[in-house]
């Protein structure tokens, strides 16, 4: 074990010294974080929707449930709601706006406010009659006849049936849509469960934040990043370098001497995990100076990080280990890493993709690691980090086992 | 140079390294003695890494005994590397730490060792001491090498073709050193595919031909039992040729003259073609003389039927 601080001290300072592992490390990061931080930098990402309400009243006027539900629409942060004149034929509308920007359209169709009405009317007569049933012996049959009688007798208001429907209007290749969707379905959700339980139309729909602070674009990207690149050193970087030691010699020199593999493994894992910390403290450092981030990683998102480490560098030790020579390393890398990355949601939110892909990113340990690093660093709860650490601490464990069983130390 | 007939330090029984259908070393014995410089000679590709390699504990044999400093090979590897020095084939190190980094790497992997201060000083590297290895010519990059392995003070030292790639001036410097290492009571092993290395620094050579060993002896005797004849080729002025063909006929097995006019004389023994050399060259004059054959080339020549070209083909 007293060969593992050497060998670290000497694998650090190689390290540093190499540019462009220093380049991919540092520089590359802080510049993607700059990039997307500055492009997404205003704020959430905001959307715009346009909103033709159709449900007037008898005065002409909206009804009092169409206009709630736009208020809940206005009222969540990621949209940016603009009216369309009720009767509007939209296919010109939208003909007539050109090229202005992406055209998402939501109709409330005329009697909206009664259909809403009416099936929360049923709603809640069902919830009687349900409760009724389940009560059984505890109201005999007198009271049960005249309830029912009562709700019979309920006057209805409305001639109106089946689901009040709203209609979202996008084009085919908008990219967004997917995500603005998804901000209706809640909204919907929202809405439905507020007109169940009261008798005035709900004037307000709270959407739910994302925690105490006004997250920013910044903080999206940065537990992504600092995940993203613990990934690419240990998956990309690690193996082209070990390639290029046992390539050249370097690492035949190393077995001839008393090292052992453990303590081989052990001090690149070592140095990869003082790396990640390091990558950590400058991204966190350039965050704060260029956006004003104030968030500092605490000792459960530092564990995540060193956790994420491990995990890839013992799986980078496995590929350096598997391939001859560093652009072979690399390639293979790359090709793991890049999919990897994509698919898993560090630049972009899952809602954006097709669902299997959403699904395919959940298998991936980087969508773990940095959505747990995303709940502790940006968010400041530890619910449901308990599965990243699971996931990544059972990944450490495994990568190293790994390492040490396939790591070559005789007959290079 | 010298040679002590005690317990060897190495010894080698039957050992044989085969990687699939194709045999690398097959049922090579020989041993190594305390403080000799041994070399293992031969053409590229007739065994000569394969088997230094199991001896550094860096490849497992297939079959065979081996013990280096009483250990075994392939049970015992970690006493084994604690006390022996390696200078693999085409060396290299950490591109971007500088010599006296790389050699105090290399001290602080073992137990014991010596100060890298002293052994720069000791291979003239200390005004390179915080130069970058990659910056480095071949020669001193051979010479880092040669300080990583011998600053864990080894009892043994392995030396695969230390020379190969060098220029003239930096293989000279190279020999220099490494006969200056028996001074630290270093055993030697080294591999080469040149000659004149091995005349130069070996006491022993094993010749090593599709991964056999042809012949094994000190290197005199190798040259003498296989080298064949000692030719002294004079080249007289008119009025000594008589005095000196008089001379050369009582010191020499036969005398002829070549088509040139050259007297030629044969000796059975390198040492008496000396002798006779200096005797010819004390007659006053204007004549010539050329000591020419029985070297290592010629050794080489008569056992595996050609000779090693500088790249270390065989020919």
């Amino acid at each position: 074990m007293t060969r593992i601080w050497p060998l670290l001290v000497a694998l650090s300072k190689d390290w540093l010294r190499n540019r462009e592992a220093v380049f991919f490390a540092f520089l590359f990061p802080v510049i993607l974080l700059l990039i997307f931080s500055a492009v997404f930098g205003g704020g959430a990402a905001e959307f715009t929707l346009h909103v033709q309400n159709n449900d007037l009243g008898p005065d002409e006027n909206p009804t009092n449930l169409s206009t709630a539900f736009i208020d809940a629409l206005e009222g969540v942060e990621a949209l940016e709601v603009q009216s369309i004149p009720a009767g509007r034929n939209i296919t010109e509308w939208s003909r007539q706006r050109g090229s202005a920007g992406a055209t998402r359209v939501v109709v409330i169709p005329h009697g909206f406010a009664d259909k809403v009405r009416a099936g929360s009317r049923e709603a809640r007569q069902s919830v009687i009659l349900d409760t009724m049933t389940r009560a059984g012996g505890q109201i005999n049959q007198t009271n049960q006849a005249r309830i029912r009688q009562g709700l019979n007798a309920t006057p209805n208001g409305t001639n109106a049936t089946g689901p009040a429907e709203i209609v979202f209007l996008s084009a085919s290749d908008d990219q967004a849509a997917p995500a603005i969707r998804g901000i209706l379905s809640s909204v919907v959700a929202q809405f439905n469960s507020n007109a169940i339980g009261v008798e005035t139309p709900p004037t307000t729909v709270v959407s739910d934040d994302l925690g105490s602070r006004n997250v920013e674009g910044v903080d999206y990207y940065l537990p992504a990043l600092i995940a993203a690149v613990v990934m690419i050193n240990g998956l990309i970087t690690l193996p082209a370098l070990l390639a290029e030691f046992s390539g050249d010699g370097t690492l035949k020199r190393l077995i001839a001497t008393p090292l052992r593999k453990r303590d081989w493994i052990l001090a690149n894992v070592l140095q990869q995990a003082v790396l990640a910390l390091l990558i950590t403290g400058v991204m966190v450092v350039v965050a704060h100076l260029v956006f004003d981030v104030t968030v500092i990683p605490g000792p459960l998102a530092i564990g995540l990080i060193l956790l994420g480490a491990i995990t890839f560098t013992g799986f980078g030790m496995t590929l350096g280990s598997l391939v001859e020579g560093s652009d072979a390393a690399t390639s293979l890398g790359m090709a793991i890493a890049l999919p990897m990355m994509f698919v898993s949601g560090v630049f972009w939110e899952l809602d954006l993709m097709p669902e299997y892909l959403q699904t395919v990113a959940t298998l991936t340990p980087i969508y773990h690691f940095h959505r747990g690093l995303r709940q502790l660093m940006v968010l400041d709860t530890t619910q449901g980090v308990g599965v990243p650490f699971a996931i990544l601490g059972v990944g450490a464990v495994l990568a190293l086992v790994v390492a040490v069983h396939v790591t070559q130390w005789q007959d290079l | 140079m010298t040679t002590e007939s005690t317990d060897p330090v190495i010894s080698v029984t039957d050992l044989t390294k085969t990687y699939g259908d194709t045999t690398a070393v097959e049922s090579v014995s020989f041993e190594v003695y305390p403080n000799e410089i041994f070399a293992l000679v031969g053409p590229n590709g007739a065994g000569k890494t394969t088997t230094v390699e199991i001896l550094e504990c860096l490849r497992t044999p297939t079959s065979g005994v081996a013990r280096v400093l009483g250990y075994a090979v392939g049970e015992e590897s970690r006493p084994i590397k604690q006390r022996i020095g390696v200078v693999p084939q085409s060396f290299h190190t950490f591109d971007r730490l500088t010599v006296h980094e790389n050699v105090a790497l290399a001290r602080q992997m073992y137990e014991k060792g010596r100060d890298p201060d002293d052994i720069l000083e000791r291979l003239d590297l200390s005004e390179y001491a915080d130069t970058r290895f990659a910056t480095l010519s071949g020669g001193y990059q051979r010479r880092t090498g040669i300080a990583m392995a011998l600053v864990s003070d080894p009892d043994v030292l392995f030396l695969d073709e230390p020379t190969t790639g060098l220029d003239p001036a930096a293989r000279q410097s190279t020999w220099e050193q490494i006969e200056r290492l028996t001074d630290l009571g270093t055993t030697v092993v080294l591999t080469t595919h040149y000659m004149e290395e091995v005349e130069e620094l070996a006491d022993r050579a094993a010749l090593l031909v599709d991964g056999e060993i042809v012949a094994v002896d000190t290197v005199a005797d190798l040259v003498e039992t296989y080298g064949g004849d000692v030719k002294l080729v004079v080249d007289p002025t008119e009025d000594q040729r008589g005095e000196l063909e008089a001379r050369l006929r009582s010191v020499a097995t036969d005398v002829y003259q070549d088509d040139t006019g050259n007297l030629v004389g044969i000796f059975e023994d390198r040492y008496d073609a000396q002798e006779a050399f200096g005797q010819l060259l004390d007659i006053e004059g204007d004549h010539s003389i050329e000591l020419t054959g029985a070297g290592m080339e010629d050794v080489f020549l008569q056992l595996a039927g050609g000779t090693v070209g500088n790249r270390g083909e065989l020919r």
